[in-house]
């Protein structure tokens, strides 16, 4: 049972306002440790420079997004076992389909509850503590 | 942690440059200047906007951004193209978006009339294009959208197994995505690099090579260390090393060259798709191989050696590469990685995390395209800054005065200190400013929407070209620039460029031009908006000012003066009024808002051939350049931009004609004057030849004397507003402190001129105009 305030998470959205939002719901559910980066780029940097027990991405950015960054992770040697949460609008069903594919361990559909937020963590992590 | 209050104030803002990247993406789209990219980023913007407004809640943003979305994800897709009349219904969606975002800000309800013409217009364009999949989207959209209900936590339909990270190991995950082709796409290139000399006296580094290359995805490599000579005789800039082995990635080949891109043709490089090696054990790469073997691997040198290997043959040489490295051997002087380097080359094992902490600052300081590294602070922490820099310089004028006031022999190293902090402090402060400024395109960018606009609804037709789009200025001033800029700019199509029809006969181009150019000069940024249009025709601007009474029936004007009139409140030269340019009321309002921001305005034109007009502003309103003048007790300061010369005229030049309060003779004209003390009630005044004139600028290319005591010099002061404490004062721009501590007002030159005529009694110095047509007096 992974405690929440020790999993370190990184949150990838462009928009700042997302992130922030994103990071207080993680923090309503006790994540005390949390990493940002603003697109897939420097998300992958920051996966590449420290193990990481959760990544929690948009699809839409700038430079990389959310699914390059998936498959990025996904063939990165260090970073390639971090589950991956991928963030995505209503209307974006197709996407969900190919992040399965390309090896999402879930997706969360925006906007989102702590509760629902939690309930997509656990699926992935186990039960919170 | 921020509040929610304060995150929906970064959402607003993400707003803005959103909109402001719809317009620009848009109008480059109308243009016909639009590529996928630009369709992509309109999309991404308009999906962030909605993507926010659904987090925080801002329901009929939602719903509108979602039906504009639809449409801009149709053009991504091809299946709806940019055409000028489909870029027509999204400009104006825009402003719909740009009205609910300020709604939404202000939290006001959002009236569904604001949206529905848009979005009935969007949803044709839906339904018109791609009637099946698309219409029933937006419809399922729709229904999805208006019950307003909270998103659901599942795509119903799709089956999504949440896969446990504890499941995820390399047999289940790699060898998945990797026999999915096309899913994950990952592939197995065989990859030799060689460095040739050349590579490393080009200043290239292959680690960063091989660090970029590693961030592709699984890099297995072994080095080759077999030329590697004994250390005495190693050539520390020669590279011994090379490297062989395979890069398992998702990223497409184009990736790979990328990384190579600038070493092409200065090493030896194989990059392959690997169809033997699928998997990473099969790979000749053995993590025990460290040193290539002078056998190359038969399945190796089999399949490949046509590239690989030009003279494969193993008896040509203990090493095959050598002879593709003729140049080697043959060099004298030769480069050399650097040793300390070497050691972290070792890539065959699985990386590191202390191996890989080194890889990403490779990344980082590569420079990512368009992705300046910015942060974003809140403008009142930036004004703080700018306030305690006024006040530094405030300080440091003040010991400035206490320096010079010491005796000689403490005062010599004093000074040099006191240099320096003059020099930092002058720093600092253009580095703050630089904080505030902001490219001009911000207001820009605004303008050739404007100009189609009133092109299409005037039936002309005009081009717009813009230049120094990048030119900084404060963001106070690029605040204020936008009415007048769109004032003049509709003033140039409505009276300016002329119907296709009287150009064809003049002689032009059917479609006329106007540029909109930008650019800084010394401390000033002028701002130039020329038209080829007919220009201003002189007599019917004078017939005009005398109907109204604005100049007398029998004055003599320059036609620079003429051209001037239009400057003065009430006039208008358009024969038929029109509802684009008004009542003419504008010029003289476009002068006064940009005399506010201490700035000036002028004009050229010429006849039949178009017209200039011409903005300089300052660069900042915080801090100016003053001269510090004296009368009797009182010290004023004067802003410099507004001052045109000074000098101490014989008493003989100024004649005191009835009815004024003087005149000065220069250079054969004659100047209205203006004493500071009379108009500031000002006892004790000195009424010598020793008083100094300062002549100023009106504004209109008019000048003006003002009489005071003393110049007491030249100085940058910071500027402090007045108007909250006591309201607008007319002739009074601020306060400022100067290096003394005391107070001193800065004086608005330019309202000045206005005060000097009406105390002049309009007769008097009209009559005088009059009859010296060559002078430049005020002409009301």
């Amino acid at each position: 049972m992974p405690a929440a305030a020790v999993l370190k998470v990184l949150v990838v959205d462009d928009q700042n306002s997302v992130r922030q939002m994103t990071r207080m719901t993680l923090e309503q559910i006790g994540v005390r440790n949390i990493h940002e980066a603003e697109n897939g780029r420097e998300a992958m940097d920051t996966a590449a420079l420290q193990p990481l027990d959760l990544i929690i991405s948009d699809y839409n950015m700038p430079e990389m997004d959310g699914l390059a960054l998936l498959r990025a992770v996904r063939g990165h040697p260090a970073a390639r076992k971090v589950p991956f949460i991928l963030l995505t609008g209503r209307s974006d069903r197709e996407l969900v389909v190919q992040a399965a594919q390309a090896g999402a361990n879930n997706y969360l559909i925006k906007p989102f509850t702590a509760d629902i937020l939690r309930q997509k963590i656990e699926q992935v992590m186990g039960k919170l503590s | 942690m921020a509040s929610l209050e304060q995150l929906k104030l970064t959402f607003f803002e993400e707003c803005s440059e959103a909109l402001s990247q719809i317009e620009s993406g848009l109008t480059a789209l109308r243009e016909g200047a639009g590529s996928d990219d630009t369709i992509n980023a309109v999309f991404r913007s308009v999906h962030s906007v909605k993507g926010g407004a659904g987090i925080f809640g801002f329901d009929g943003l939602v719903n509108f951004a979602h039906v504009f979305e639809t449409v801009l994800d149709a053009m991504r897709d091809g299946e709806l193209a940019a055409t000028p009349e489909v870029v027509d219904i999204l400009l104006p969606a825009n402003d719909v978006l740009s009205d609910l975002i300020a709604l939404s800000r202000a939290g006001e309800p959002i009236p569904a009339s604001i949206s529905s013409a848009s979005r009935i217009a969007l949803e044709s364009l839906l339904h018109g294009h791609a009637a099946g999949k698309d219409a029933a989207g937006t419809d399922a959209a729709g229904s999805e959208d208006d019950d307003g209900t909270p998103a659901p936590a599942e795509f119903e339909g799709i089956d999504f197994v949440p896969v446990r990270a504890e499941q995820f190991d390399d047999a289940a995950l790699m060898p998945e995505a990797a026999a999915e082709p096309g899913s994950a796409g990952e592939h197995t290139y065989r990859i030799v690099f060689r460095p040739y000399p050349e590579l490393l006296n080009k200043a290239n580094e292959p680690l960063y090579l091989l660090r970029e290359l590693r961030q592709l995805g699984q890099l297995d490599l072994t080095v080759e260390t077999d030329k590697l000579p004994p250390l005495a005789e190693l050539e520390p800039d020669h590279p011994y090393l090379s490297w062989t082995g395979t890069l398992r990635t998702a990223a497409p080949r184009e990736a790979i060259d990328e990384v190579f891109e600038f070493v092409v043709g200065d090493c030896e490089l194989v990059i392959e798709a690997d169809t033997a090696a699928a998997s990473t054990g099969g790979a000749p790469a053995a993590a025990d191989m460290l040193i290539w073997s002078a056998e190359p691997d038969a399945a190796v040198a089999e399949a490949e050696s046509p590239v690989l290997f030009p003279v494969a043959q193993p008896t040509a040489a203990a090493l095959p590469a050598v002879a593709a490295l003729p140049t080697v051997e043959a060099l004298p002087r030769v480069q050399a990685l650097p040793r300390a380097e070497a050691p972290s080359f070792d890539m065959t094992a699985a990386a590191e995390p202390a191996d890989m902490a080194a890889a990403p600052r490779a990344t980082a300081s590569r420079p990512t395209t368009g992705g300046a590294t910015t942060t974003r602070v809140e403008l009142e922490k930036i004004d703080r800054v700018v306030n305690m820099v006024g006040e530094l310089v405030i300080s440091q004028a003040m010991l400035g005065q206490v320096v010079h006031a010491l005796p000689e022999e403490v005062r010599g190293s004093l000074l040099q200190v006191l240099d320096e902090v003059v020099h930092h402090t002058r720093e600092l402060k253009d580095s703050v400013m630089s904080m505030r400024a902001q490219p001009v395109s911000a207001v820009f960018q605004r303008m050739p929407r404007l100009v189609r606009e009133l092109a299409t609804k005037t039936g002309k037709k005009v081009r717009l070209e813009m230049a120094g789009e990048n030119t900084e200025v404060d963001r106070s001033i690029i605040e204020r620039l936008g009415d007048p800029l769109t004032h003049i700019i509709r003033n140039a199509i409505d009276h300016g460029i002329e119907a296709p029809s009287s150009r064809a006969a003049a002689g032009k181009a059917e479609e006329g031009t106007i540029r909109l150019a930008a650019e800084h000069r010394g401390s000033r940024i002028v701002i130039e908006i020329s038209d080829d249009g007919a220009g201003i025709n002189p007599e019917r601007v004078l017939k005009k000012a005398r109907d109204r009474g604005l100049v007398g029936a029998d004055t003599n004007l320059s036609e620079d003066e003429i051209n001037n009139l239009i400057f003065l409140p009430g006039f208008s030269t358009a024969e038929i009024v029109s509802d684009i340019s008004g009542r003419g009321v504008g010029m003289d309002v476009v002068r006064r808002n940009i005399q506010d921001v201490g700035g000036r305005i002028s004009i050229k034109s010429e006849r039949g051939r178009g017209m200039t007009i011409q903005l300089a502003l300052p660069l900042t309103l915080a801090v100016m350049d003053g001269m510090v003048v004296r009368v009797a007790q009182e010290t004023y300061v004067m802003p410099m931009s507004a001052i045109v010369e000074c000098l101490r005229p014989p008493a003989s030049d100024v004649c005191n004609l009835i009815g004024t309060r003087g005149v000065l003779q220069l250079r054969g004209g004659l100047v209205p004057l203006v004493h500071l003390s009379e108009l500031l009630e000002i006892g004790g005044a000195s009424d010598s030849d020793e008083r100094v004139i300062i002549i100023g600028d009106a504004g209109d290319g008019s000048r003006f004397g003002i009489v005071v005591d003393e110049l007491c010099g030249h100085q940058q002061v910071v500027v402090k507003s007045i108007e909250e404490s006591y309201g607008v004062v007319p002739g009074i721009a601020g306060a400022t402190i100067l290096g003394n501590g005391r107070v001193a007002f800065i004086l608005d030159i330019e309202k000045f001129a206005d005060l000097a005529s009406n105390q002049n009694l309009a007769a008097g110095v009209s009559r005088f105009a009059s009859a010296a047509p060559s002078s430049n007096a005020i002409v009301n």
